[in-house]
């Protein structure tokens, strides 16, 4: 095969994971789609060394370094956590957001604070539904940091002010 | 709190119910887990609490889905990136993107020159070949002249595709694209969305076009990239209406006083196509025209 038709057979089929990856790390939907076209280009230069059935997990990890190396460059413009621009926000989505509920605005704004080491777990996990194994293969940690970071973030999530409207429901539960 | 559930305890639970939940958790670890949670009111309160939240990130937390935009962009980046490359098997090396890219830059460069070349010293034999290719093809090249141009007009899509500098001006709306042109061009460029059509408006962005700037609209076609080069008709020469150039079609029509000419790595048909409504809808003024 050509590293064409490896490329589009192996790796493409991931193009909406990369960008989810992409979008909650940057934060930003221009961000996001620069960070991947970078990690294509990153990904055609290392193709050699992707392996039979671990694409998503490779080229996510490229997407990450990508991600990181464009956090690095703009650190001085995002201005820190004050200013989060929430996936899913402002004009770009309307129908979308249209659609949801107010407390689901609440959760991708928890998400969306969550420091970067629990915020990658969390979409990793969550979103993209990966396996601890190849989360620790993706984020370059251990199996076991992968399960401590996932607690965490977990608890981050449920004790987060932004989503005081839904914990009655999740604590009614059980007694 | 149970003091001892079986083989576990509340803290050692607690860390293993999140991975339990995210099924990771298998055999005995699992069995002492699920033995300590039947027993243990809080730590079923926490694996329920841990399932309502996976349920409720699913569910309400977007898993944002690549727009066309991009997979244009990568496309793009692939076709060129591929282009000069037949034999790309074997470009697999740690530069592979960028040798591909500067193959197509050098052989762009290298075709043009030659093309000038020819044009000095065998503009009949040109002609001669392009009545050939035109009869093979069905393109009906009319004459050679103003066909620096059309190169011209491949090299800056080549160019700014290559460089991912298509667009300048993001916008699927012509009454923020006109401005943004107006206010760099001596001339007012028509700006055209075209409804019900598989090309869509994305952008726009200034060139250099025959000495002048130009004003070039960016449209998606399924996964390409359409340049289109709007410029006066006073500015512009005679010109094939169809013509390709390095594989890419370039393709032109006038209206409303302009000359439009479409780059494209699609269907010539269907770039003409395209580029003929352009200049038509242009041409006549309606609500939705211009």
């Amino acid at each position: 095969m050509t590293d064409r038709a490896v490329f589009e057979a192996q790796v493409l089929p991931h193009l909406d994971a990369a960008y989810n990856l992409a979008r909650w790390l940057t934060r930003d939907p221009h961000d996001a789609e620069d960070v991947v076209q970078e990690a294509c280009v990153r990904a055609l230069r290392y193709l050699a060394s992707l392996r039979e059935g671990g694409a998503r997990a490779w080229f996510l990890t490229i997407v990450r370094h990508a991600s990181y190396d464009w956090i690095e460059r703009h650190r001085d413009r995002d201005g820190g956590d004050a200013a989060i621009e929430v996936a899913g926000d402002a004009e770009s989505e309307p129908a979308q957001i249209a659609e949801r509920r107010g407390d689901s605005r609440a959760l991708a704004q928890a998400i969306a604070a969550l420091e970067l080491p629990y915020r990658e777990v969390i979409v990793l996990r969550e979103l993209e539904e990966l396996s601890y194994k190849e989360i620790a293969s993706v984020a370059a940690i251990p199996i076991g940091t992968v399960m401590s970071r996932l607690a965490r973030a977990r608890a981050l999530l449920r004790q987060s002010p932004m989503l005081h409207a839904i914990a009655p429901r999740r604590s009614g539960g059980e007694r | 709190m149970s003091e001892r559930g079986e083989s576990m305890n509340c803290a050692e639970a607690v860390v293993a119910i999140g991975a339990r939940c995210d099924g990771e958790l298998a055999g005995d670890a699992a069995a002492a887990l699920d033995a300590h949670v039947a027993g243990c009111a809080a730590c079923r309160a926490e694996q329920a609490a841990l399932v309502a939240l996976r349920d409720e990130i699913r569910a309400q937390a977007p898993r944002h889905v690549a727009p066309p935009a991009l997979r244009a962009r990568i496309d793009a980046e692939l076709a060129r990136a591929f282009a000069g490359a037949g034999v790309d098997a074997r470009l697999a090396s740690p530069t592979i993107a960028a040798r591909a890219k500067e193959a197509v830059l050098a052989r762009v460069r290298t075709w043009t020159r030659e093309r000038r070349r020819w044009f000095a010293a065998g503009a009949f034999a040109g002609a001669l070949l392009a009545v050939v290719v035109g009869a093979l093809t069905g393109v009906v090249a009319r004459h050679w002249g103003g066909d620096d141009v059309a190169v011209a007009a491949v090299e800056s899509h080549v160019a700014a595709t290559l460089g991912g500098h298509a667009i300048t001006v993001a916008s699927s709306d012509r009454h923020q694209i006109k401005p943004w042109l107006s206010a760099r061009l001596d001339y007012a460029a028509p700006v055209v969305e075209l409804a019900d059509s598989p090309f869509v408006l994305a952008g726009a962005r200034v060139d250099r076009l025959g000495g002048r700037p130009v004003a070039t609209l960016v449209y998606r076609y399924r996964l390409h990239v359409v340049d289109v080069f709007v410029r006066p008709l006073a500015d512009a020469g005679d010109a094939p209406a169809l013509t390709m150039v390095r594989g890419f079609a370039v393709a032109r029509a006038s209206g409303a006083g302009m000359e439009w000419r479409a780059v494209a790595d699609v269907e010539p048909a269907v770039l003409a196509a395209f580029v003929g409504q352009l200049a038509r809808t242009a041409a006549v003024p309606s609500p939705v025209g211009r």
